[in-house]
């Protein structure tokens, strides 16, 4: 407990504080800041972003607090931000792929292009396919071989519907002339056990898989990056397995409509500082994840961009939305 | 055995001066964080995280693990002295710890529950020493069928946990889960009965939900009377658990304790579950269930022993297969990461001396908790003798707070509000909230399942009979809901009722 | 739960009213429901369980009025009988109206006199016992959290706190 003299200094602080004027652009910022990530904590996402987070908000000054609202292949939580937080630079949110690739195929609360204010381009992701150790799919050839003899039975788990691996697997399906289930997970930690505990036959997610493959406990079958990756040498990209494909979902950081363009000045050069800190790269590349950085202006041109090629990929493959 | 020498290793590490300094900061801070209703964990070790970066992995790890057991600790000192709990778990520690300390019992209620954590924090260590990794495949063997009964099982548990009406008590429950699945569709984004209030896309809250239900409406219920100040009896009969406490509470807490750290080490909702299946448990082994919710020291010790079994068999699957079953697992493993660790099958053998140093940390940890609780108890007991009419702005003013912290949002605030009449007016028509809130947590996760499974299964209902698990948690459902009304059984409930109705 | 002076039974007429509404409700969220679309088994979707639900939870209602519609007794208003309801009111209407406020005012301004409310106008606690509590127990917690636990509260306006 604390004794009156105490409790009296106290109230003086108090006192002295409040003298403080109301903050605005210039003092930005004065509280911590929330990183909505929209994937469930644990998952090579989840903590590459909170270590950006923690280097980030130690050149902004104030603690950068990651905050998972997971949910509709990581939609959830950005839609949620664009809906509901100011634009004063206290939340901020990862954007996923599927936040530009969801409203092509679904009516959704959202506009890409209109209701963020993107700030930063971080980096992107190695995407894979495991199998359980102990299945019987030694390769993703026994996979196409089953799945060829028992349409439908092979399942896979993914982070969510319309993320690039749900996208990709029925890219690759449609190629490999066979038909998959696929399962809408949360993200990683979940993918993770649901293949673990063989309740479905793969996983397709980005590297969060690392530990229980290095464990040899979950098999990894290929990879989607253009080339090899140094970890597993082994291991075949889809463009050597004969699918001329290479996705890896870059991504950045952006916040509500709006936002005073010096905050967003501010929030990009903690992030690009961060994103260049030996310590934050040694945390992505233990994940296969490299920097790709963009520029507040070449961030925004890219979601045009990339808009536009999905709107192309989600046509063929027939899930364009009807209305 | 080189096991034992590992073990050395870490106490070593654990009694290092810095590292004994981490871990009483770290139980001090969740004991704080704990006993503030609404605050949990999850937001101190967030804004904390920074700070344990300084210092070597262990020292910063040992200091987050603290806060997160620490903060079991405190969780329901609130929901005994005041009706507020600060989380799912402690709901149930409100039904007859409050009860208690309304009759002059706080004293053994908060007694009982530090004991209670502390006998099973205990035991969640040493069965995470010796079956960790035999357990993980435990972690992982439950599928979306599986889920989806194991909480068809929980909220079936509903029919144990109601004294009154029970069709009333099974609507509440549909309730509940209704107003759980308001926000964004998890699988598919839509929006679910936000009627266009963009405060509603993510959901409501489950703190102000509690706190509305339980500590405001409360407050509103007792104002309505002119104030007699039996309300929290100013009498303290006694300050301790007497020896008839200890003997009644003893196979509560082992039963808790089991089922806590068993159901633990599933990913999503264990803890929760566990402390309502363990209340559940009792009060069907009791000779005297009609004392369930008059004041019954089992109905606290048994959910508070599962409460903190289960933060003990959370650690399970994030040591051995690097899987956080809660955010708060994932904070640690994020904090593991940043240190340059990475949790997972090969954490026990590629770093014995960390790992083994965070166990005995924990130890350690549990035993500073409980000297620092045990003194508490009687100061907190104190805190009823302060008339009602002072008390109560003081307890509106930690719900307030508890809930504007738990989301930043004075929309939060509103809807504890909301919650307050809503539980004022279902108090006066004869519904209780416990239903409500226990199918609000598990409503989601019983859909996201239900929903995975049959995509699995494609559309075969079979896979809940035909996965193993799944039946049996299906077959003790259908036991639970058909025993009322076997003959032998029905008479508990008829005294049950009669009680009721008297 | 049911405190002692609160007669347990009969409500037969008050339960007849809050069968009713939450039947109304369970109407509501099975029409939710079929909107959202309840897709197929093989795949079900967004209104699946709101659905089904809603169709249990109407079949609970119908039960609870059907006892209520046998039983019989007394009506909403007995549940009020003697009570000070006047209290209630102002209560959630101070609580409302803080919340209205909060935001502008910040913590510190805006909870003070809401403690203030809560402790005279209820039951009366002296003014030299009302304000020392009011102040220093807002005071107290703002400060734990802010200090202790870097939890920040609404400033408002006027920026003190």
């Amino acid at each position: 407990m604390l004794g009156w003299t105490k409790l009296a200094q106290y109230i003086l602080a108090v006192a002295m504080t409040s003298i403080a004027a109301p903050a605005g652009a210039q003092d930005y910022p004065v509280k911590p800041i929330t990183l909505i990530v929209p994937w469930p904590a644990g998952g090579a996402t989840d903590i590459s972003m909170r270590a950006i987070a923690e280097v980030a908000g130690k050149h902004i000054g104030q603690p950068i607090v990651v905050d998972n609202k997971a949910g509709g292949g990581g939609t959830v939580g950005p839609a949620t931000m664009a809906a509901t937080a100011k634009p004063d630079g206290y939340t901020i949110a990862q954007i996923p792929i599927t936040v530009f690739r969801l409203p092509l195929m679904q009516k959704t609360t959202w506009d890409a292009q209109k209701d963020f204010t993107y700030i930063v381009h971080l980096t992107g992701y190695t995407f894979g396919v495991t199998s359980n150790a102990d299945s019987p799919h030694k390769s993703w050839a026994d996979v196409v071989t089953y799945a060829k003899q028992n349409p439908g039975k092979v399942t896979y788990a993914t982070p969510g519907a319309g993320t690039s691996l749900h996208i990709g697997m029925e890219q690759i399906a449609a190629r490999a002339g066979i038909k998959l289930t696929h399962v809408p997970f949360k993200g990683g930690a979940e993918t993770n056990a649901a293949v673990l505990g063989g309740h479905t036959t793969l996983q397709a997610d980005s590297s969060g898989w690392k530990p229980l493959v290095e464990a040899g406990k979950l098999r990894l079958l290929m990879i989607w990056t253009a080339q090899r990756s140094k970890n597993y040498p082994d291991t075949p990209t889809l463009q050597e397995l004969g699918y001329p494909l290479v996705l890896d979902s870059p991504f950045g950081v952006a916040g509500p409509k709006g936002m005073d363009p010096k905050i967003v000045a501010k929030l990009h050069d903690a992030f690009k500082k961060a994103i260049d800190d030996p310590a934050v790269q040694d945390t992505l590349a233990k994940y296969d994840m490299v920097v790709n950085y963009k520029s507040t202006e070449e961030y925004r041109k890219h979601v045009g961009e990339t808009i536009e090629a999905e709107r192309k990929i989600i046509t063929d493959l027939g899930l364009a939305r009807t209305n | 055995m080189e096991s034992l020498a590992n073990v050395a290793l870490g106490f070593e590490a654990a009694l290092q001066p810095v590292n004994l300094l981490a871990c009483f900061v770290g139980v001090f801070i969740g004991t704080l964080v704990g006993v503030l209703p609404g605050i949990g964990p999850v937001s101190a070790m967030s804004l904390l995280l920074p700070i344990t970066l300084t210092g070597s992995p262990a020292t910063g790890i040992i200091m987050m693990a603290g806060i997160y057991y620490g903060s079991m600790y405190g969780g329901s000192t609130t929901s005994i002295l005041v009706n507020i709990p600060g989380e799912a778990a402690s709901v149930v520690t409100c039904l007859d710890g409050h009860q208690m300390a309304k009759q002059g019992r706080a004293g053994p209620a908060l007694g009982i529950a530090a004991l209670g954590s502390f006998v099973a924090g205990t035991f969640a260590l040493v069965a995470l020493m010796l079956v960790a990794p035999t357990l993980a495949g435990w972690a992982v063997a439950f599928g979306p069928a599986d889920y989806f009964s194991l909480m068809v099982l929980a909220l079936t548990v509903l029919t144990f946990l109601t004294q009154g009406s029970m069709p009333k008590a099974l609507l509440m429950a549909g309730v509940g889960a209704v107003l759980g699945l308001i926000g964004l569709d998890s699988i598919t984004a839509q929006p679910r009965l936000t009627f266009d209030r963009l405060e509603l896309y993510d959901g409501i809250g489950l703190v102000p939900v509690v706190m509305g239900l339980f500590g405001i409406a409360e407050i509103l219920h007792n104002l309505e009377r002119p104030l007699a100040r039996d309300i929290v009896q100013a009498r303290l009969t006694q300050l301790w658990p007497g020896r008839a406490d200890w003997k009644a509470s003893a196979g509560p807490m082992a039963r808790g304790t089991l089922l806590g750290f068993f159901l633990g080490i599933l990913p999503g909702g264990g803890a929760v579950i566990a402390s309502f299946a363990s209340y559940a448990l009792e009060k069907r082994l009791s000779p005297h269930p009609e004392r369930f919710g008059r004041g019954a020291i089992e109905g606290v010790a048994g959910p508070e022993a599962a409460n903190n079994a289960a933060a003990g068999g959370a650690f399970i699957p994030l040591m051995t297969l690097g899987i956080p079953p809660n955010v708060v697992m994932a904070l640690l493993l994020g904090a593991f990461v940043i240190h340059g660790l990475q949790p997972g099958p090969l954490l026990m053998t590629q770093n014995p001396a960390l790992f083994w140093a965070i166990i005995v940390s924990m130890y350690l940890g549990n035993i500073m908790l409980l000297v620092l609780n045990l003194p508490l108890v009687g100061l907190w007991a104190q805190l009823l003798r302060v008339p009602y009419n002072v008390l109560f702005p003081l307890i509106v003013l930690l719900s307030i707070v508890g809930v504007y912290c738990s989301s930043n949002n004075v929309f939060d605030v509103y809807v504890m509000i909301g919650f307050g009449i809503l539980g004022y007016l279902m108090r006066k028509t004869g519904y209780e909230p416990a239903p409500l809130v226990l199918a609000f947590v598990l409503g989601p996760l019983l859909e996201n399942n239900l929903r995975k499974a049959l995509i699995l299964s494609q559309g075969d209902l079979s896979t809940f009979v035909s996965r193993p698990i799944s039946a049996v948690c299906l077959a003790f459902a259908a036991l639970l809901l058909i025993a009322p009304l076997l003959p032998s059984l029905r008479r508990k409930r008829d005294a049950v009722a009669l009680d009721e109705s008297a | 739960m049911a405190a002692p002076r609160v007669p347990a039974a009969p409500r037969g007429g008050a339960d007849v009213w809050a069968g009713l509404f939450w039947l109304a409700v369970s109407l509501g969220v099975v029409w939710a429901g079929r909107d959202l679309g309840i897709g197929e088994v093989a795949a079900p979707g967004s209104g699946f369980l709101l659905f089904w639900a809603g169709l249990m939870m109407s079949g609970f209602s119908l039960a609870i009025l059907w006892t209520a519609v046998t039983a019989g007794g007394p009506g909403l208003a007995a549940l009020w009988a003697g009570a000070r309801w006047q209290k209630v009111v102002l209560t959630v209407a101070s609580l409302a109206a803080y919340a209205a406020l909060l935001d502008r005012l910040g913590f510190l301004l805006a909870t003070i006199p809401l403690m203030l409310v809560l402790l005279r106008g209820i039951d009366p606690v002296r003014w030299r016992i009302a304000l020392p509590v009011a102040a220093l127990s807002t005071v107290g917690l703002w400060w734990v959290l802010k200090r202790l636990l870097l939890i920040q509260l609404p400033a408002g306006a006027f920026g003190i706190g």
